[in-house]
């Protein structure tokens, strides 16, 4: 199967959408940071009850928080992309990958029918998602980028 | 003492030696992973030793910028085992693999583990002798063709865990070289208990026994296949969870969830039952799907906690003995010397071993597909855009300004010979500025990027840059010409737009 048809297969749900934090609605700008901060992680979803209210990312922090420290007491809501676009867990990986694309924006949340918040497809799970379905050519690659042997076997 | 202050990255654990595997050898994926899982686990570099026998995952301590022995085939415990006992405080891993912890140092192995050293030993199994050219080992399959066996195995195989098992390990977990995220977890947990944990990965050798790990080692298979092992949690698995392992009588089985089998009658997870654990180690893949994760952890008395009670209770009664004059009391003699025997030596041996390999040499390359040859294409062809740059010493001010008038979030450091020096990205803005920075113009941009970033050249694979960017978590990639000079930039999308040109 090609890479093609397997990512149309392949359902969002089936990659890793772990890569988010979450804070409720009117959460401070401030508290938000420090919950990314805490998980490492480059999104934030903005939650109203089970709901999404909103998204914020790295993007935003640097586009709109981060010259204005005046902001930091304010509620994340001010900050935030309200509304974002989504996708069902049905979706195809590939669908979604070039939603993402179109769309110019690199963090996709993935909700039910009901609209509760399932996870958010990160370009990181794509990455992820390549390297292991390409673990020869992609993850078992030397450190030393430089160094290629002469023989398969690894010797020289 | 503690020499370093700084929080360690996986890069300083990365050593300069080259590292001499296969290209394609799920030996490299461990490896970035134990690098990339050392920072968090607690020690210093300086306390941290890999210790390893012979054999091609042997070579590990070499590659690891940490004290490290690559000591004698099958004793590898052995070693630790007296470096654990005179160190308690040090965090020590043996590196070994079937072959070598199961063959030649299987007794070795089982002894450390029932001693409940403090030792992590992590097994590479690949089923097969890899360093000496594809002989079957004990784990290789009952009829499993391989150089030694032209007619297929006649031997039963080593089940490692239930070994381990049997040897009253305090901790045994499973994981596979080709699912990264779910190896640096298990590696973190073996590394966190206290007492032997043993951990046994399932290893690719890409060129003697490639096909082992179908089903298990491919993204698009592995969740249908793997059951994902979670304490107090039921056994369920496949890749939409609707598939759960129940006990029928003393027999594992599989079940579809639905049509009257609910949660409630799987088997639950429970790291402190042995019981449990030799069922879940009897469970085969592909019969069964293969357990994945922590089996079993308990907390029992170290060797060395046990063996130092004991010797500060015998110095209580009789005080501190003295090692010299214990050695000189027994009856001593002079040993005289012999002449010695010169060895003969030919070398015609090796070179007729060479002879019988080169078949295997010779073999016609895979076929590969549209997607793999893409992936070894050099990143030039994804015409690379040129770089946005600022000067290591302005400020962050001016840093964010640029960001946002050139609408990136990646800006690369240069020094006044315009080499790259660093990286500066809007995760830094995040992690590292905002709320805690009073005044952007008066720092400069040098005091808050990545330094030394990891730079590639046009002339790479395409998927080094994929490589990057999943152990790094990056979604850039600097490009600098021979001089270290920038020359472009990749990023992940980029990456999307070739796949996509692709497919349409």
């Amino acid at each position: 199967m090609s890479l093609e048809q397997e990512l149309k297969t392949e359902q969002v749900t089936h990659l890793d959408l772990t890569g988010f934090c979450m804070v409720a609605s009117g959460t401070a700008v401030q508290d938000t940071l420090n919950a990314m901060r805490q998980h490492n992680v480059n999104v934030c979803i903005v939650t109203a009850g089970e709901h999404l209210a909103g998204i914020f990312t790295d993007r935003d922090v640097l586009g709109r928080v981060a010259t204005h420290n005046d902001l930091l007491t304010q509620p994340i809501d001010t900050v935030m992309t309200p509304a974002p676009i989504t996708v069902g867990p049905e979706t195809s990986a590939a669908a979604a990958l070039w939603l993402m694309d179109a769309k110019g924006i690199r963090n996709l949340p993935v909700v039910d029918e009901d609209g509760r918040i399932l996870g958010v497809m990160t370009h990181q799970a794509v990455i992820h998602y390549l390297a292991a379905r390409y673990p020869i050519e992609v993850q078992n690659r030397s450190p030393h980028p430089e160094q290629f042997p002469r023989k398969p076997e690894g010797g020289d | 003492m503690t020499t370093e202050t700084l929080p360690l990255t996986r890069q300083d654990f990365v050593s300069n030696q080259t590292v001499r595997w296969c290209p394609g050898c799920g030996d490299y994926s461990i490896l970035a992973q134990v690098q990339k899982t050392m920072p968090d686990i607690g020690f210093a570099r300086e306390d941290i030793v890999f210790i390893s026998g012979i054999g091609c995952s042997s070579r590990f301590p070499y590659y690891m910028n940490t004290y490290g022995i690559h000591s004698i085939h099958g004793r590898a415990p052995t070693l630790a085992s007296g470096l654990a006992i005179a160190r308690p405080d040090l965090s020590i891993w043996v590196v070994t693999g079937d072959g070598d912890g199961l063959s030649i140092g299987g007794n070795h192995m089982i002894h450390a583990i029932r001693r409940n050293i403090n030792l992590n030993i992590l097994l590479f199994n690949n089923r097969i002798y890899g360093l000496t050219k594809g002989q079957y080992s004990p784990t290789s399959r009952h009829g499993m063709v391989t150089k030694s066996s032209p007619m297929g195995s006649v031997e039963q195989p080593l089940n490692p865990i239930a070994l381990a098992l049997a040897s009253e390990a305090t901790f045994v977990a499973r994981s596979i070289d080709a699912h990264t995220q779910h190896l640096g977890e298990v590696l973190l947990e073996a590394a966190h208990h206290v007492g032997t944990s043993f951990v046994e990965i399932y290893q690719n050798c890409v060129i003697f026994n490639p096909n082992e790990w179908i089903g298990l080692d491919d993204r698009r298979l592995r969740d249908e296949n793997i059951l994902y092992l979670k304490h107090g949690e039921p056994m369920i698995f496949g890749k939409n969870h609707d598939k759960g392992i129940r006990l029928n009588g003393f027999m594992p089985e599989v079940v579809q969830l639905g049509n009257g089998v609910s949660e409630d009658d799987l088997l639950v997870h429970d790291e402190t039952s042995m019981q449990l654990a030799f069922i879940i180690s009897s469970m085969e893949f592909p019969h069964f799907p293969a357990p994945m994760g922590v089996i079993r952890r308990v907390q029992k008395q170290t060797y060395t906690e046990g063996l130092m009670e004991q010797v500060k209770a015998a110095q209580a009664k009789k005080g501190v003995g003295d090692l010299y004059e214990l050695y000189t009391s027994a009856d001593l003699w002079t040993v005289t010397e012999r002449e010695t025997v010169k060895g003969k030596q030919t070398g015609a041996l090796s070179l007729e071993l060479d002879d019988e390999y080169m078949d295997e040499m010779e073999q016609k390359p895979e076929e590969t597909t549209a997607m793999q040859d893409q992936l070894i294409t050099p990143i030039a062809t994804l015409q690379p855009r040129a770089p946005v740059s600022i000067d290591a010493a302005a400020s962050l001010a001016k840093a964010i300004r640029q960001m946002n008038a050139h609408r990136v979030g990646c800006l690369l450091v240069t020094d006044k010979d315009d080499r790259l020096v660093g990286i500066f990205t809007e995760k830094d803005v995040l992690m590292r500025v905002v709320g805690l920075v009073d005044d952007l113009t008066a720092v400069p941009v040098a005091n808050y990027m990545t330094p030394n970033p990891i730079a590639l050249t046009t002339s790479l694979p395409i998927a080094q840059a994929l490589y990057e960017m999943s152990i790094h978590g990056f979604r850039h990639v600097p490009l600098v010409d021979d001089d270290g000079r920038p020359e472009g930039i990749i990023s992940f999308r980029d990456v999307v737009r070739r796949l996509k040109q692709n497919f349409n």
